[in-house]
């Protein structure tokens, strides 16, 4: 149990340690773009400043020094404690240039460095004072800028407090400011574990990275950011290629020039020359080992730890040796006889200690050429299992009782190893009819490719139209240089029901389709009217007979009583039968028997009444 | 052959009208009404169609129950039958007779549509 704990924890350590390498940094034509935006012509001491500082951080400088410095002269303000600053600092980096300092200028400096300036106002006003050689206190600027940070509690406040400090006396105490790195570090926000950035943006990242490394080697000691913290720094410094604004181009610099060299971490880039594919005319594997600013580290030996198949997993290469040529870094790899295919590298880099993610993973690629060896065409009779062996060339005639078969072999040319591409296909296409019919040719276990055409079973793919048709073999792959696109033969094929020519059985799969009218149901066949109406007449017919009959038969109401209750019985039957008319055009089954229910009981009543006293008369009882 | 199915029809038909009272009578001719109507309705179908099934249906069973509840009520008011219905009187029968139709008409008319 304690064993495969041991060993996950193990697992993810070296994953993680090999999870992370740089996706962007400042290319040569990067470097470029950076160096001619801060080469503008200045227009004021603040851009004069950025320029200046900016370009001598990329190990550059201003077009003309001599205008800069008469610039700078020029446009100094030697009240202003910003003014003084630009000047000092831009003066520093353009030699022989000295910004004239008098007394004055010295207390202006020096006043500016209390509890009550802004830590930008001290920050400048220590910076001109280094930068003039003038004395300055360095445990007061402290005490100024531990206060200041309390009440300034923003990033870049604290950001310009940590460059303050990278101008005072190293045997000054520092006290808490050390402290602010980490405490800085902690609000980057993590963007998908590849991005490490403040909310402030692009600038305020790089100057914290640019503060961070010039204090580290101001104090010597190591800054607490970790390696993946450092990679993720990097990709968010230089993930943008072009810039806004001069400070932030003059940010960037500054970021990368403290990456590029500073006492700790150096974070390494790696990438090969070209594209990462080596074959029997190329050998040899170019890498280009490289600090953020695409400067070559010529003090890195680069060996790459293993070299494994990915499909195969063969451990092809360990331990190799790269050997550096004119800044690039060479290993041939065609010695190792590597097959054809994808290889992953696992390179490391060593030779300085602090280099960060100097362990990279690599896919290289190896191709090679392929030739068709041992084709054999013929045609088989269904009926035998030999077949007649023909020549390569020539037109063959073919007919449904024939299979056409064909077998080749794929070899690599370089070393004769039988190749399996991922495309063997074999096309046939009648020049006539514009049809093309595509099949697969498939290996056996001894990888020899075999393709047969039974021509009645297929004639369905040719929709059965005889006719001459071009053979082609199309063999590719990725890792192939030379894809193969071959007009083996033209065999005419003919096919017993031939439907006509005329129509090419275009796919009408996408075009429309017929529209589908809608059938609504049919009404019922009605007789006419007339005769519906005749009907009824004859069906309420027979009532007159009836009325006629109890005419005949004498039947009458003589012996209808007015009493109350029959008149009411009457009524109320008489109700109840119009109630079935009025329930036939209007009401429901509920609403009926509600009316049934009340009229229904006064007839009962009624009725049962009258049928009593018409009893008691018929008999008599009481 | 033919000659005794007249002379029993005959005798039948002189029965009839001298032995059976009027009120039977009466009950009689409105029996034959309700046996024309069904008739002629299921001419009607015959000849022309189903359609509408529901109310066709309606009709008949109409005419059929009705028919049915004119003929209990003629049995149930022949005196020669007194003895099988001795506690059912006249009256009694006769309100039977109204009861069942009102609950027959309720029933057409719901299937009549």
């Amino acid at each position: 149990e304690f064993v495969c704990l041991f060993s996950l924890v193990l697992l993810t350590v070296a994953l993680g340690a090999q999870a992370l390498t740089p996706s962007h940094h400042l290319s040569l034509s990067d470097v470029a773009r950076l160096q001619a935006l801060l080469s503008q012509p200045f227009t004021d001491l603040a851009s004069a400043y950025y320029s200046i500082v900016g370009l001598s951080k990329l190990g550059a400088s201003v077009a003309d020094e001599n205008d800069a410095c008469h610039f700078l002269k020029a446009q100094l303000d030697p009240m202003s404690v910003d003014s003084l600053f630009f000047a000092a600092e831009a003066s520093q980096a353009i030699s022989d240039c000295e910004i004239p300092v008098s007394n004055e200028t010295r207390d202006i400096l020096l006043a500016a460095v209390s509890e009550d300036s802004t830590v930008t106002q001290i920050f400048r006003a220590v910076s001109a004072l280094s930068s003039l050689g003038l004395p300055l206190a360095s445990q007061e600027v402290v005490g100024a800028l531990v206060a200041r940070i309390a009440k300034e509690d923003n990033v870049l406040a604290i950001t310009t407090a940590l460059q303050t400090a990278t101008r005072l006396s190293q045997q000054a105490d520092f006290g808490g400011i050390l402290e602010e790195i980490e405490d800085l570090a902690a609000r980057l926000d993590d963007l998908g574990g590849v991005y490490l950035q403040f909310e402030e943006g692009l600038e305020a990242t790089a100057l914290f990275v640019t503060a961070a490394y010039t204090l580290s080697d101001h104090v010597d000691t190591e800054p607490p950011l970790k390696e993946d913290q450092v990679i993720q720094l990097v990709n968010s410094v230089f993930s943008k290629k072009s810039w806004q604004s001069l400070s932030e181009a003059f940010s960037v610099a500054c970021a990368a020039a403290a990456l590029s060299n500073n006492r700790f971490q150096v974070p390494v880039i790696v990438s090969a020359q070209g594209p990462a594919t080596v074959s029997h005319n190329q050998p040899i594997l170019q890498l280009l080992v490289t600090d953020v600013l695409s400067n070559p580290l010529a003090s890195a030996s680069v060996v790459v730890e293993s070299a494994q198949a990915v499909v195969s997993k063969n451990v092809i290469l360990t331990q190799a040796p790269f050997s550096l040529r004119d800044g690039i870094f060479e290993l041939n790899f065609m010695t190792s006889q590597p097959a054809s295919g994808y290889y992953q590298f696992s390179v490391a880099i060593t030779g300085d200690t602090r280099l960060v993610a100097s362990q990279v993973e690599l896919k290289v690629k190896v191709s090679t050429e392929v030739a068709i060896t041992n084709m054999d065409l013929s045609v088989v009779d269904k009926d035998q299992s030999i077949g007649t062996k023909t020549s390569r060339l020539g037109r063959k005639a073919h007919d449904s009782h024939q299979n056409f078969a064909m077998t080749f072999q794929l070899v690599d040319v370089n070393t004769g190893v039988e190749l399996t591409p991922h495309q063997t296909f074999v096309r046939l296409h009648n020049h006539k009819t514009g049809q093309e019919v595509v099949f697969v040719a498939e290996p056996d276990s001894k990888n020899l490719y075999k393709f047969e055409l039974d021509i009645a079973e297929r004639k369905s793919e040719f929709d059965s139209m005889s006719g001459t048709y071009t053979l082609h073999l199309i063999v590719g792959d990725a890792t192939l240089e030379n894809p193969i696109l071959w007009n083996v033969a033209d065999i005419v094929l003919k096919f017993l029901d031939e439907e006509a020519p005329a129509a090419i059985q275009s796919k009408t799969l996408y075009m429309p389709k017929p529209d589908i009218q809608h059938l609504f149901r049919e009404p019922e066949k009605k007789p006419p009217t007339v005769v519906s109406n005749a009907f009824t007449a004859l069906v309420l017919s027979p009532f007159l007979l009836l009325l006629i009959l109890w005419f005949k038969l004498g039947a009458n109401i003589s012996n209808f009583s007015l009493s109350p209750s029959a008149v009411l019985f009457h009524v109320g039957h008489a109700c109840m039968l119009g109630l079935m008319y009025v329930y036939w055009t209007h009401l429901n089954m509920f609403q009926t028997l509600k009316y049934l229910a009340i009229i229904g009981s006064l007839t009962f009543l009624a009725g049962n009444r009258m049928l009593a006293q018409k009893a008691v008369k018929r008999y008599g009882l009481c | 052959m033919s000659n005794s199915v007249i002379s029993v029809i005959s005798r039948f038909l002189e029965e009839y009208t001298t032995k059976t009272s009027n009120k039977l009578k009466v009950v009689d001719a409105y029996l034959f009404y309700i046996l024309l109507t069904g008739a002629l309705q299921f001419l009607y179908c015959l000849l022309v169609g189903t359609f509408p099934f529901n109310s066709f249906l309606a009709g008949f069973i109409s005419c059929v129950g009705a028919f049915i509840l004119g003929v209990c009520l003629r049995i149930q008011i022949n005196p020669d039958n007194k003895g099988d219905f001795l506690t059912i009187s006249q009256e009694r029968a006769f309100a039977d007779f109204l009861l069942a139709h009102t609950v027959l008409h309720l029933v057409v008319i719901n299937f009549i549509g």
